[in-house]
Order: C-alpha cells, then structure tokens, then sequence
C-alpha cells in the first residue's frame, strides 16, 4: 500500500514509489530523490511547518504541499 | 589563458578547494547579466602555465531551480561565452557520492575534459567510506582523485592533473543515449544552430526561451521544432534523470563500501537544535550572543583606533605650516578616513559570526525551522539567510535572495532586507545611542546601550517583517513556490574559508563604501569651509562684533566665527533649504546637511559631523560623540543632540533607505527602476513619520 509522506508519523518510513507532480518530480530527482529511494521522517518543523527527512542517508527538508506528492511505501516493523 | 571551471553540487565543499587552489589571489565579479557572484583566481600548474581558475556557483543539475544553477547553464550551453571552460573540475563529496554524480556526468555528455575531485576524504575515512578509485576512473574514463579542503591534502596531485587534462583535452563519449524523440529534435535543433554536441543540443532545445545567448529569431525557430516534435520537456527531463541514475548507481554501489550506518553526530545534534519547542529559542539566543559579541569585542580595538587617528591629526597640525592644505588634510581627509577605519572591527567582527554561522551549516537549519513562518509573511525561509545577512549588509543580503525560485517570495525578501539594520547603520548608532541611554550595566551583566542596539535591530525587523505581511497582500503571484533542502551535516568550520570571507568582505567595505565616504567628505569639506564671499565675509564680521559686545576672549571667538561662517557657508544654505521638512522631526539644519550626504552610504553621517563640527570648533580631540554633546544651539543655548532629536534621528536610520549601493543592486537584481523607486519611497515615508512619533514622544 502506498501512501503519501503526509501520512507517515514522525519515526516512520518506506521507500518511495513515485510522485505525483511532474514538476515537483523534477526538482526532487535532481537532488538525487529518485523512486526506489529509502525515505525516513525525522522530524516535522515547529508550528506544523516543513519535513525534515533522511533520504539514502541524505538530509532533505520539504514543506508540506512538496511530501504529500511523494508515495512511499510503510515499512514493516 | 586556459579557463577551468571548478563545478559540482551546493555542499560539495567547491569553496574550500577553491581557496585552497588560489589563496588570496581570487577576484569577485559578476557573471555577466546578472549578480550571481563570479569568483576566480589565477593559477600557476607545476608546468609553470597559468591558468583562470573559476569557481561555478553549486548545481545539482542542468536544470535549473534556481537562478544560481541557471548561471552554469548558461555558460555551459554557450561555448562562445567567456567563462566557457577549457576543463572542469568536478569537485565531489565522497561522503555522499551517488547524488553528485547527476550533473557530473551531465557535464560529460557536453564533451568537456573533465577531472572528478573526490572532496571530504578524511571525513569519508572517520565514517568507513572507502573509494575504488580505479573502479570510477575505468567507468568514467576520467581521472579521479582524493582532495581535502580542509587539510589541503591532494591539491599538488590536482595541480598535476589539470596540466595533463589541459594537454591532452581528452573527452568522453556521452553516457546518456537520447531516446527517439530527443534525437528527432535534438538533430534539428543542431542543424538550426549549427551545435555540434549532441547533449549540448538536446539542453538548447529543453531551455531555449531562458538562454540569454539565443536570438528572438532563433528562440521562436526551436520552440517550433519542439512543437512539432510534441517535445514534453517536462517529462523527458524525468526519464533522462532516472536513466543516469540507472547508470551509475550500480558502478558506484561496487565502487563504494560503507560501514553499516550509524546515529551521526549532525543527526544527535539536530535533535536538539531542529527539536520543534527549543529550535527557536536556540535561535534567538544565538543572535543574541552574536549582537552582544560584536559590540562587546569591538569596544578595544575601535578606542585604540580612534585615539590613534586623534594623535595623527595634532601631530600633523604641529608639523604642518597652517593653511587651507593641511586644514583639508586634517580636517577633511584624515577625519574621513577615521570615520571608516574606526568601525572595521564591528564589520569584521559580525561577518566572522556570520560567516561562521554558514560554514558550521546552522543557517541552513535556521531555514527549515523558520520557513513555515516566513511563508505568513510572504517570504520563503531561505529569507531567514538574506534578513540575518542583511544585519551585516543588505547587498550580498539581496544577492543572496537568488536561491529563492518565487518571483514574489524574492521581491519581497529583497524589498524588506534594507529594513534591517546593517553595518553601515553601526556607526550611526554608535555615535547617537550614547544621547539617549547611558552607558552602565543593566540585571548585572548587560550593557544597557548594547541592549538598546538590540531594540533598534528588533524595531528594524518589525519593520521587515511588517511590510513583507503588506506587500505579499498587494503582490499577486500564480507561480508555485517550494522549498526542497538539502541540509549539510555539521562541520568543523574550515578557518582558511572563514578568514577569505571576512577579508574580502571587509576589505570590500572599506574599499567602495570607503572611497565613497573619503570623497564625500572632503567634498564637504570644501562646502562648509567656503561659501559664497559676500556673505562669508559678512558672518566673519558679525561674529567679530558680536564677540566683542560679549566680550569673548580669543577662542570663543574664534568659535563664533566658524560657526557663523558655517551657517553662511555652501553647506549651510544646503541644510537650510531643506530645515522647514525636517524641523518637524527636530533636526536642524546641521543634521539636514549630514541626512544629504549620507544618502551616498549611511555611515557618512559620521564623517559629516565629523568635519562640520571639527571646524566649527578648534579644539579636534575626543570622538565624534564628544563633539556632538558640546553642540549647542546658538539661539537658545540648548543641546542639540538631546535625548529627543537623537532617538528621531536613530529612528530615521533605522527605517530610511540611505544607501545608492543598495539601490542600484535592488534595481539590477528586478531589472527595473520601479522596485528600487517603491522601496526608497515607502522606506522613506515609514522613517519620516516613525521619527516624528519618535520625537514627539520624548520632547
């Protein structure tokens, strides 16, 4: 089942499975966030601000609108 | 001369390499059109050849987000530009290679000699990363070397090698094969151009309405053979990319073996300074110590210059026959000089901090925690960069606005930085605070004026704040606006680029604000010390009777007379025709003089009262705050700068724009006059009316 990076809780992760906006999609490959990639919420910013997520090791922060085009799938634990 | 370009991601610690390749022999620029920063140095290879060496701007690709990434396409996709390469020197951090190997081997495909540095690699070592070195060189059919930015380690070897790549200028075939339709548009778009790279092509055709190098002619001309081809740019950019990571990523899965990963440092230490309650407050306390610092450490140095200039000026006095010569060197240029010289260690004292804030990597943290709130007030939380460089000075404040990709976001975050109080304003500060609040200790460890300070950078960043909330209400924008980060884990800072910065940015201080200042106040000089002659001469005999009705003995006199001839001087029929506006505020004609020239920079304002009051009083030792608080006005015998003029006249620096550099960046970075005009005029009416209520309240 995929979900959106929206719906992860803090701690949680998956791999990402694909987006849902083209352009989005664009600026997030070139940073090297692909589909495939390993995905982990860290943390959510003060007054329900932007992610702070690990992606294959590397930190990337996001506003809300930009994780919620990203599916993951849930890990299993 | 051999151009190498030095290229490769934000974070790949280019800088670093950069200055250890070239030291202090670096030059700023701009890239031509626009104010990203173009820094580059000369080289000498082991060879004995010398080359240019120019520091890219970072990029994750060669599509751009941003207007910085824009500026490598733009030169990369133009061969007849004048920074295009001969070479590159694709600096990667090794710590996280896969991700930097996108615009890598981008820069392949162009057909350009390329070297890959392997950045970080003693960082790589504490962490358990080891390279196959061997392994990427066969893939990439480049050499690949370890470099240190930090410890210098590899930089002889990388000399080596940019002399053989400049001699043997080997390229490699692409490692990107376009797919049908890419080479359907690409062939007719080389054709059209007569583009003899393919990739190169295949870039003119995604980018063509943005490339400042095409002709409308030729803009229209590929925008008809995408058309017709059905080329979706958008699209093909997503399959291009996924393909190149397709690529590589197995290669460097051989290549790279890491060590099972563990809780970094950076990763315990964000969980505190991005934990949601203490991120803030961590902040706030940061900027604290940062403005009690720079006034606090300041004090001792500036003291010791200030005196040293005082006894420069008698001593030249002494030595010197009298006349209108040394009266300029003393009193015109040697004053001026001062006024610049004595505020270099609160300048280069807060671009150390800032500066250091950025190599550590805590100001990109200061965007994650701040961008939700920005985004009320219409900014972006990059602003958080551009307003707290802003406190330093709003001109590399504005130019750094350029990684914000929203128009809007932009305009308004370069519209409300000069709102926020920059060095310039320090001197201005420094010399009227003491008018208003004494200088003693306050709850036992804070300086009661250094808080005062803080209360006029506060009141400049309501007024940021504030205006950005108007503005973003007035501005319409469709365009998407996003943040997409990534953040660089904590560094030990590398002192060697710390030490550059402060350099180059204070020496580009005292240098353009300095010449400013030092022609300023000699022009002032000459226009306080003469005058239309007639009128000169009748003050000097005005004064001459009535000291002798007083009965004044030889230097209240003399007094007398300056300060008549001042008032009758050029200056003082320049400050008197704008007295009637300012009275209001509680300025006199003195201070009318000193608003107008410090229109060129702010910190004028010192120089100015400098030489009007050195010559209106003979006696030249003490500061410039001394002079001030010996100010009296000659109808009523009051002090002039009383604790009512002087907040008025602080509150007027605080909010007026006072400053051509500034203007003249805002109007080249919106390419237009209208922004620098809307900005002057709102920034001048909010410090009209603030200096009115100000004076009003305290009078």
């Amino acid at each position: 089942m995929a979900n959106s990076v929206r719906q992860l809780k803090v701690g949680s992760g998956g791999r990402i499975t694909r987006f849902t906006d083209d352009h989005i999609a664009g600026k997030l490959m070139t940073m090297g966030v692909l589909p495939g990639s390993r995905l982990q919420v860290v943390r959510i910013a003060p007054f329900n601000g932007g992610y702070y997520l690990k992606v294959d090791g590397m930190t990337i922060v996001l506003r809300n609108e930009e994780a919620s085009n990203i599916m993951t799938t849930l890990d299993t634990e | 001369m051999n151009t190498v370009a030095l290229a490769g991601n934000p974070n790949s610690g280019k800088s670093s390499i950069f200055n250890q390749l070239t030291g202090l022999r670096q030059k700023v620029a701009n890239f031509p059109g626009v104010t990203v920063e173009k820094k580059s140095g000369k080289l000498q290879l082991p060879d004995g050849e010398e080359i240019v060496l120019v520091d890219f701007p970072g990029a994750y690709s060669l599509y751009p987000n941003s207007e910085d990434e824009r500026v490598v396409l733009n030169v990369l996709a133009n061969p007849a530009s004048e920074n295009f390469p001969d070479a590159v020197v694709y600096v990667a951090d090794l710590t996280n290679l896969d991700k930097h190997f996108l615009l890598l081997t981008q820069i392949n495909d162009l057909g350009l000699p390329c070297i890959l540095a392997l950045n970080m690699a003693d960082t790589a070592v504490e962490q358990g990363i080891v390279a196959d070195k061997q392994q990427l060189s066969e893939f990439l059919q480049m050499p690949v070397l370890s470099v240190s930015g930090r410890t210098g380690e590899g930089i002889g070897k990388l000399k080596e090698a940019i002399s053989a790549i400049l001699q043997s200028r080997k390229t490699n075939a692409p490692l990107y094969p376009p797919g049908p339709m890419e080479v359907n548009t690409l062939t007719q778009v080389q054709q059209l151009l007569g583009i003899e790279n393919a990739y190169r092509a295949l870039l003119v055709a995604h980018h063509a309405q943005k490339l400042p190098h095409l002709k409308e002619r030729e803009k229209a001309d590929v925008n008809h053979i995408c058309e017709v081809e059905g080329f979706n740019g958008l699209r093909l950019q997503i399959v291009e990319t996924m393909h190149r990571f397709e690529l590589f990523t197995p290669i460097l899965q051989k290549a790279i073996s890491k060590k099972a990963e563990k809780i970094s440092f950076s990763d315990r230490l964000d969980n505190v300074l991005t934990q949601p309650i203490l991120a803030p407050i961590i902040f706030f306390g940061v900027m604290f110590v940062v403005f009690q610092a720079m006034f606090a450490w300041a004090a001792y140095p500036m003291d010791w210059i200030e005196s040293s200039f005082g006894w420069l000026s008698e001593v030249l006095k002494e030595k010197l026959p009298s006349g209108w010569l040394t009266d300029l060197l003393t009193e015109g240029i040697l004053s001026g000089l001062g006024g610049i010289v004595v505020f270099v260690p609160q300048i280069a004292i807060l671009f150390f901090l800032v500066t250091l804030l950025e190599e550590v990597g805590y100001m990109s943290r200061a965007v994650f925690i701040f961008d939700r709130v920005m985004q009320q007030f219409g900014l972006n939380g990059r602003s958080v960069v551009a307003l707290v460089s802003g406190g330093a000075c709003a001109i590399p404040a504005i130019m750094s606005t350029r990684t914000i990709g929203n128009w809007k976001e932009r305009l308004i975050t370069i519209l409300v930085t000069p709102l926020i109080s920059c060095s310039a304003r320090i001197p201005v500060y420094t010399v009227l605070i003491g008018f208003v609040v004494p200088s003693k200790r306050v709850l036992g460890v804070f300086n009661a004026q250094g808080l005062a300070f803080m209360g006029l950078y506060l009141m400049g960043i309501v007024a940021a704040l504030g205006s950005a909330w108007v503005l973003k209400k007035i501005l319409k924008s469709t365009e998407p606006s996003w943040l997409m980060m990534q953040l660089p884990p904590y560094r030990l800072p590398v002192w060697r680029n710390v030490g550059i910065t402060i350099w180059e940015k204070t020496s580009a201080f005292v240098l353009s604000a300095g010449k400013v200042i030092l022609v300023a106040s000699v022009i002032l000089w000459g226009l306080a010390s003469f005058g239309p002659s007639a009128k000169m001469e009748a003050a000097e005999a005005k004064a001459t009777l009535v000291a002798q009705q007083k009965n004044l003995d030889e230097t209240a006199t003399s007094n007398l007379v300056a300060s008549y001839k001042i008032e009758a001087s050029f200056a003082g029929h320049l400050g008197k025709f704008i007295e009637p506006v300012i009275k209001p505020l509680g300025f006199d004609w003195k201070i009318g003089i000193a608003l107008i020239t410090s229109f060129a920079a702010r910190e004028v304002f010192v120089a100015t009262m400098a030489t009007i009051y050195s010559i209106g009083n003979s006696d030249d030792e003490g500061t410039v705050h001394n002079r001030l608080a010996q100010a009296r006005n000659p109808a009523t015998g009051e002090k002039v700068y009383n604790a009512a003029t002087s907040a008025s006249l602080l509150v007027f620096y605080v909010f007026a724009l006072q400053c051509m550099s500034t203007l003249a960046v805002v109007r080249r970075e919106t390419n237009s006059w209208k922004w620098p005009l809307v900005q002057f005029l709102f920034m001048g009416l909010l410090a009209y009316f603030g200096s009115w209520i100000a004076f009003h309240l305290l009078v």
